[in-house]
């Protein structure tokens, strides 16, 4: 039997007398015939991998433990990552408003996110300043900081291209102000933005501690505006040979299961990336357009609705998430034999998002969505849902036009979208010179910009 | 193979304790401007003790226009020395508490001072009943006259009140939730600012001598809110109510102040003050 190490336990190391052999003995009997080894407790207190767990005992205060806190995505690319990056189980969408009164500041703004971001995805020690002093970082992740898998992108609203900046004739063509659909009931504090910054994870807390840096660092240049973190479910590891799983919504469907295949260059080249020569401005080549919604759901009422109802409304079998009259998750629906809706109703969710028809494959989008969970309504209810965020190369085409189709589906009786907003994920940084942002700012005033040209 | 953090800390040498980056000021230097503002803070409290009289005599007298009139203009003299006010924090509670404060909201029975019977004025309309607030109210600005008068100063907390006032203006009255029901917390902006301003210009030499490039941006940031809240100002001195405030204005004032606050909460460490 190990002991237990001294050093977890600091603030009491000194006031109770340590335990006895017998005395830990017993402890660990008891807990093993809990059903609560280490690894038991282990399993039960993280959905994160802990393998090889040593043999000492769980303590209640020991953390979960994760082998993941030092993967790390390269800050450097074409694209900006957290867009077609594999989602972790953690995602944040935070929306600010750009506080920066001229250009000058503006190209602050950027290249100080951009410092912030190489720093917060790479991980590293902290600079230490005079303790009389507040503290640089917010010390949630301890004196070296983490990456956990953290990846940060930048997206800018609609907004930023009004007169101040003087951007204007650089808008993407098809960023608009996100405009309500017939089943929304927008809040007017958790929608639009002129930059939307996401947040994904690992852990919570690396979401938070990376928001808190920036805020903090940026103090005079950007206002929270809204925020909505939100979660996707771990899923048990994929058996072999098996496709893995798509996790489960609030409704209690497996989502994304339609997905197109985002380790394909080529398939995400055409559904989501701006393309080089398009009718697109130039600098926005290898950008996208970023569709945020806070779907509510009525959890109550959908839990409430008969089984064979929520899978006729969704089109999928809810056990295993295979389309109707399906085994498997994978399987493709074939609407061309089923014209009258008699197994897929013409009206599912799935079948007017995604109709699969040759016509509408121009309207594929990349969705990355998160669960939410925020609290209790004043009606008692509870307030959750999905922290929709999508990706495509044409807005109008993507997600509107989904959008539209689904307008008036019968799922509308068990959600109602409440926030969100229309953002230009802006191209990746391509190297130590490059800064997030740049190519539009040079864009517009190439010839005061010489050095920043990478 | 990765390094430990441990490893990489102790490679880094970021494990030894970091060197003070500021000299202490010497403490003979912090006397003048500490004992200056507690002549300011004394002067400030004159001026509250006496608003407040004449503001909860125009209460008890059941004069609904004058004690509306006089309240925002009364608290003011608070707000610039709430620092040292809530040092005192059973009178700062009986004095300045918000409706947030009290889980039974206006109802509860400790809720008194100036917010309480802001309630009544501006919200019911109404100076009914309100005999033993504002005789309360009276009683508990004397004692802080009183307490303060015989309280020696700590310097951190001096310094560290430029700091915290900001937060005051970041916390409440960014979202005009200070007076939330006479809309008149610009003028506890203004007050919390002018008191923020106070302790950097009584210490100003001595900051200069740390950082002067420091004290420009403060000076630059204190004058951008003031150029702001000015737009708000009504011929007879005082300001707008708090819905008239424009949201590019809202944002204009958000910037200066989430900086101010960031930059003096550097104040006490820069003077050397633990």
């Amino acid at each position: 039997m190990e002991s237990i190490p001294p050093l977890a336990f600091p603030a009491c190391k000194q006031k109770k007398k340590p335990m006895n052999d017998s005395e830990q003995f017993n402890l660990q009997r008891r807990r093993v015939l809990m059903g609560m080894g280490a690894a038991g407790v282990a399993l039960a207190g993280t959905a994160l991998s802990c393998p090889a767990m040593a043999a000492s005992p769980a303590q209640v205060t020991e953390a979960p433990s994760s082998d993941k806190t030092e993967d790390r995505h390269a800050f450097h690319g074409k694209h900006q990552t957290g867009i077609v990056t594999p989602r972790p189980a953690c995602g944040m969408l935070v929306s600010f408003d750009v506080l920066a009164s001229d250009r000058e500041d503006l190209e602050r703004l950027f290249r100080t996110l951009n410092e912030r971001i190489a720093f917060l995805m790479k991980g590293g020690p902290v600079t230490q300043v005079d303790p009389k002093l507040p503290p640089v970082d917010s010390g949630i992740l301890g004196p070296v900081v983490t990456p956990d898998n953290l990846t940060i992108t930048v997206s800018v609203g609609e907004s930023l291209f009004d007169e101040r900046f003087g951007l204007a004739d650089t808008k993407p063509k098809r960023l608009i102000r996100m405009v309500g659909f017939p089943n929304d009931a927008l809040e007017a504090d958790c929608c639009h933005g002129d930059l939307s910054v996401q947040f994904c994870s690992n852990t919570t807390d690396t979401n938070i501690h990376a928001l808190r840096d920036i805020v903090k660092n940026l103090p005079d240049l950007l206002l929270v505006r809204w925020k909505q973190e939100g979660s996707v479910p771990p899923q048990a590891p994929a058996k072999p040979g098996v496709p893995a799983q798509s996790a489960r919504n609030f409704l209690g469907f497996r989502d994304g299961s339609a997905n197109p295949n985002s380790n394909d260059a080529k398939t995400m080249d055409s559904i989501v990336w701006v393309p080089p020569g398009s009718d697109e401005p130039a600098w926005a080549a290898n950008g996208s357009y970023q569709a945020v919604r806070i779907i509510r759901n009525f959890v109550e009422r959908w839990d409430r609705t008969p089984l064979q109802e929520q899978e006729s409304i969704l089109g999928r079998v809810k056990s295993t998430g295979a389309p109707m009259g399906g085994e498997h998750e994978t399987q493709v629906p074939d609407y061309a034999k089923d014209p009258e809706g008699k197994l897929t109703k013409l009206d599912a969710h799935i079948r007017l998002a995604n109709p699969r028809t040759a016509a509408t494959q121009a309207n594929l989008i990349l969705r990355r969505p998160f669960n939410y969970s925020n609290g209790v309504n004043k009606n008692g209810q509870l307030d959750m849902g999905l922290l929709f965020i999508c990706y495509q190369a044409d807005l109008q085409k993507g997600f509107i036009t989904v959008q539209t189709r689904l307008n008036g589906e019968p799922l509308e009786e068990y959600l109602k979208p409440v926030g969100g907003g229309y953002f230009f994920t802006l191209p990746g940084v391509i190297g130590d010179k490059d800064f997030i942002g740049r190519s539009l700012l040079d864009a517009t005033q190439p010839a005061l910009q010489p050095k920043a040209t990478a | 193979m990765k390094k430990s953090p441990l490893a990489l800390l102790l490679t880094l040498g970021l494990l030894n304790t970091p060197h003070s980056a500021f000299a202490a000021t010497a403490p003979l230097e912090l006397v003048g401007p500490i004992s200056d503002y507690k002549i300011y803070v004394t002067e400030q409290l004159d001026e509250l003790a006496s608003h407040t009289q004449q503001f909860t005599d125009a209460v008890k007298k059941g004069d609904l226009a004058t004690a509306k009139k006089l309240y925002a203009p009364t608290r003011v003299y608070y707000e610039s020395i709430e620092p040292i006010a809530e040092l005192f924090s059973d009178l700062d509670a009986s004095i300045d508490s918000r409706v947030d404060d009290h889980e039974k909201g206006v109802k509860a029975e400790d809720f008194s001072g100036f917010h309480r019977i802001e309630y009544s004025l501006f919200s019911e309309n109404s100076t009914q009943g309100l005999g033993e607030l504002a005789d309360g109210l009276n009683k508990d600005v004397k004692d802080l006259q009183t307490r303060v008068a015989g309280l020696t100063f700590p310097p951190e907390k001096v310094v560290g009140g430029a700091a915290a006032l900001l937060e005051e203006v970041a916390a409440t009255k960014i979202s005009g939730e200070e007076d939330r029901y006479s809309h008149t917390d610009l003028y506890d902006f203004q007050g919390n600012i002018d008191g923020a301003k106070k302790i950097v210009d009584l210490f100003r030499p001595q900051i200069e001598k740390q950082d002067a490039a420091f004290i420009a941006k403060v000076d630059k940031n204190f004058a951008m809110v003031n150029k702001t809240l000015a737009k708000y100002k009504t011929r007879d001195g005082g300001f707008e109510t708090y819905d008239k405030v424009k949201e590019n204005d809202r944002k204009a004032l958000v910037g200066p102040v989430n900086t101010l606050a960031e930059d003096l909460s550097t104040l006490r460490g820069k003077l050397g003050l633990n």
